[in-house]
Order: C-alpha cells, then sequence, then structure tokens
C-alpha cells in the first residue's frame, strides 16, 4: 500500500532520496531479506520466547556488522547458533553447524586461515556445548578427551559437525540415563539397588552390541533385547521379588558414568 | 520346486487276455506296466500323459524290513469320464502321495493296471511316466534365536517390588536410539594426524 507522493520536478539535491516509494526504500536497504531471515530462523528453532529471541538475533547480526569481534564473542555468537535447534531437527541443525562454522573460520586472523577452526577453538565449543546440555565437566571430560583436538591442530567441517553432534547427542543420553536411574529406584529419596542397575545396563549393553550385519536385522535383533518382557525377566532374575531385605545400592553418579562408558566406549577416536 | 525325477526302467505294458494273444481277434482290455526303480524310493508323485485309457490302478512293491510286498495304493482312478468318449484322453495326470491309501514309501516297483472297457479305440497306453521322489524339507533360513523369543512369556512374573518395566524399556530404546544415531553419523573425517600413541616417534622419521 505504497502511495506514491507528490513530487515536482525532478530535483537534484540529497532531498530526492526521500521522494520514493515505501516499497524502494525497504528493497534499497535490504530489510526485508533481513526480516525474512530473521523470521525463518525463529520457525526453524521454535523458540518459547520470539521476542528474546529476535533481539539476540538482531544483537548477533549488528555485532557481526560493526567489527569482527574478539574471540570470545565469536564463539559465542557461533555457540548461540548451534544452539537454535535440537540435533533431531537434521536439515536445520546441519544449516546451524554450517553457518557456525563459517562463523569460526572467518573470525580467525588472514594469516592464521588454515583449512579449518582451530583446534582450541574447536575444543572451547565442544566444552561450552557440554555445559550447556546440562552435563558436569567431570562427566564431558572422558567425552572431550575422545573428540576433541590439539590447539594447533586444524578442523575441517565433517569433524566439527561430527563433534558437535556428538556432544548435543551425548547430553540427551546422559539426561536420559537420568531418568532410568529415576525409574529403577521407585523412589526419589532412595537409592537403586545395585542388581537392578546392573541388570538394567547389561540389557542395554547387549542391545548395542547387536553383532553387525543389515541394519533392519540388527534394529530388530536390538529392540527384542530391550522390549519390555525382556526388561521384566531381567530385573526378575537379578532381585527375585521374593527376596525381602534390600541388598546393596548404587548412586545416581556411579549409574550415569557407567552409563556414559557404554555411549563413550563407541565414540571414534579422533585420528 | 525343481525336482528331479527318480530315474527307472518301464517295461513295455502287457495286455491282459483269456486266451491265446495271437488269435484272438478282440482287442485287449487291460494292459499292464511294471516300472522297476533302481533303488527304495519314497514316492511323492507320478506323473504321465494318457492315451486312451480309462481307469488307473497303482500298486507298488515295498520293501519293509528285508521283506517285499505288493500293496495297492489307487484303485481305479477314473482318467476319462466317459470311456467312450475323448475327453481326458490325451490329458497330462499327477497321481500325488496324498491320493494313494497306502503309503508308497520304500518302493521298489510300481505296477500301473490300465484299463479301458471301450472297444471304440485301437489301443490305449500311457505314456511319459515321471516318478518324483519326496524331497526333505530343509529349511532354507536359519531363524535367528532371538525371534523365536519374540513372543511374551505366558506365565506372568511375580513383579511386585520392580521398577515398571515399561518406563525402564521406554528409557533403554532412547538411550538406545540415541547411541545408534551418534555411531550413524560417525564418518571416516580425519584431522591427519601423525602421531603414534599420542606422540611423535622419532624411530619412524627416516633420514635418508
Amino acid at each position: 500500500m505504497a502511495e506514491k507522493r507528490r513530487s515536482g520536478p525532478v530535483m537534484s539535491d540529497p532531498k530526492a532520496a526521500k521522494c520514493e516509494t515505501d516499497h524502494e526504500f525497504l528493497s534499497q536497504s535490504g530489510v526485508s531479506a533481513l526480516l525474512r531471515g530473521a523470521l525463518l530462523k525463529l520457525v526453524e528453532s521454535r523458540s518459547e520466547d520470539p521476542i528474546g529471541f529476535l533481539a539476540e538475533h538482531f544483537g548477533h547480526l549488528s555485532s557481526e556488522v560493526d567489527d569482527g569481534g574478539s574471540e570470545n564473542l565469536t564463539v559465542s555468537r557461533s555457540l548461540w547458533h548451534l544452539s537454535l535447534s535440537h540435533h533431531s531437527q537434521r536439515s536445520a541443525f546441519n544449516n546451524n553447524v554450517r553457518v557456525a562454522y563459517e562463523l569460526l573460520t572467518q573470525s580467525a586472523p588472514r594469516r592464521r586461515r588454515t583449512g579449518g577452526v582451530r583446534g582450541v577453538v574447536y575444543t572451547e565449543v565442544l566444552r561450552c556445548l557440554c555445559s550447556e546440555g546440562g552435563l558436569s565437566g567431570a562427566s564431558a571430560a572422558p567425552l572431550l578427551q575422545c573428540i576433541q583436538c590439539h590447539d594447533y591442530e586444524a578442523v575441517p567441517f565433517e569433524l566439527f559437525r561430527q563433534g558437535v553432534l556428538t556432544c548435543s547427542v551425548f547430553a540427551d543420553y546422559i539426561r536420559k540415563s537420568q531418568c532410568l536411574y529415576a525409574a529403577v529406584a521407585r523412589a526419589p529419596d532412595r537409592p537403586a539397588e545395585r542388581a537392578l542397575c546392573q541388570a538394567v545396563l547389561a540389557t542395554l549393553q547387549e542391545a548395542l552390541e547387536t553383532a553387525d550385519g543389515p541394519d533392519v536385522a540388527r534394529y530388530l535383533e536390538a529392540s527384542a533385547k530391550i522390549s519390555p518382557a525382556k526388561l521384566a525377566q531381567a530385573m526378575a532374575e537379578a532381585r527375585p521379588p521374593s527376596q525381602q531385605q534390600e541388598g546393596p545400592t548404587m548412586d545416581a553418579q556411579e549409574f550415569e558414568d557407567a552409563a556414559a562408558a557404554l555411549f563413550i566406549a563407541r565414540v571414534r577416536k579422533v585420528t | 520346486m525343481s525336482v528331479e525325477p527318480v530315474s527307472c526302467t518301464i517295461k513295455s505294458p502287457v495286455a491282459l487276455q483269456i486266451g491265446d494273444t495271437v488269435s484272438d481277434l478282440s482287442r485287449p482290455g487291460v494292459y499292464i506296466t511294471d516300472i522297476t526303480l533302481a533303488e527304495p524310493v519314497n514316492i511323492q508323485e507320478i506323473s504321465f500323459k494318457n492315451y486312451y485309457t480309462a481307469y488307473l490302478t497303482v500298486r507298488v512293491q515295498q520293501r519293509e524290513d528285508g521283506s517285499v510286498k505288493w500293496v495297492t495304493c489307487l484303485r481305479n482312478h477314473c482318467l476319462m469320464a466317459n470311456p467312450h468318449a475323448e475327453a481326458g484322453s490325451h490329458d497330462y495326470f499327477s497321481i500325488y502321495r496324498q491320493q494313494m491309501s497306502a503309503k508308497p514309501d520304500n518302493v521298489m516297483t510300481v505296477r500301473l493296471i490300465l484299463r479301458q472297457p471301450s472297444s471304440e479305440w485301437l489301443s490305449f497306453n500311457i505314456e511319459e511316466i515321471n516318478i518324483y521322489p519326496c524331497v526333505k524339507e530343509d529349511t532354507e533360513w536359519d531363524v535367528p534365536a532371538w525371534l523365536s523369543t519374540l513372543t511374551p512369556v505366558e506365565t506372568s512374573l511375580d513383579l511386585k517390588g520392580l521398577p515398571d518395566p515399561e518406563t525402564v524399556s521406554s528409557s533403554i530404546q532412547q538411550m538406545w536410539a540415541l547411541t545408534e544415531i551418534m555411531q550413524a553419523s560417525q564418518n571416516a573425517a580425519s584431522i591427519g594426524r601423525f602421531d603414534v600413541d599420542g606422540s611423535y616417534d622419532v624411530k619412524l622419521l627416516s633420514y635418508m
């Protein structure tokens, strides 16, 4: 609904710029593209606080435009991009990882721009991802040891994406293992019985160690091993219901560490 | 299922006639064909092509525990509904094990008795006789062990005092799925390190 302002004969002074239509003004300044990008990002991330999200988005954009930013700022900006979508939203997640990677490679001083993100920056990103995912330093340490890189190394994109995905998935995994512990313990104030915990972790390990073969067969076999019936059987064997007295217990941290070990055993070490 | 017919010797049909074969002008109404088998066979099927035979009787000679005996497996099986008409006169037939009144196992000889009561036809016979043995049902594929334990155990387990298996199973399934996602996303991307066990080994360098 742009109304053309009545302009007299064409004037050659700067004031003529104001006589263009609203439509032309928007397209010249690139604001429509800017808003479109912002809305796309908002829809992808489905944030619960849209206004806060948009404020952060424009804040990051403006600081990018003003200057390259210090390295810390770049890391926090790339972390913000990585937090936009869950790893299960595969295409959105991949896009965000690509954006974060570009941000980190471009932030390096020109002479140091080798084929990838600097190792120290990469390790810092992973560490922050783990802490943002709710993992303590101690929980995340074994994983980071597997996948982190030396300070001087240059991390290519595929490795960067793999590391970021592994950290996100690991954070979810640890959260799930906490839920599992709560289910096995049956009461929030009592620790779970050791025999039950070990039986439950053993079934998970057995499912993870399903022999190689066609994917479908492997999935079917593994899911048969962790069906409710199989678990009921395993738990009943581990602690017969007739046994009334409580056996030794396992606390939450130990359970979490054991579960984490199962995951980390399957993470490929960086070579 | 391609089963090879067993090798057998088919003797020429012998006519059953009253009186002298040479002088008698009437045509024979019964022919007997013997089929000798090389080794005792459990018969699954006898297939043949008919040529104007109306009724068929099958007798087998079985070897059982050293003794041999004749057993009738099929009596007057009708091949042509109307012996005077053409219907069924040139058809292909198969006699299956299930149709036989006695189990045709360990068969040494098969005797086919052909009858054609009609005087319409100059001669009658059966041709292209094939005998197929029983094939042992091999398990074509191995049923995995876990498949046989899929159906839930009928005996209800006493789950008093144990955690709810549904909740536990659901958490474990998600943990398993997350690990699978991580493993599936791993690729051969490498950073190109040259160190051996975390350190450069000087002995590996060559100065030549």
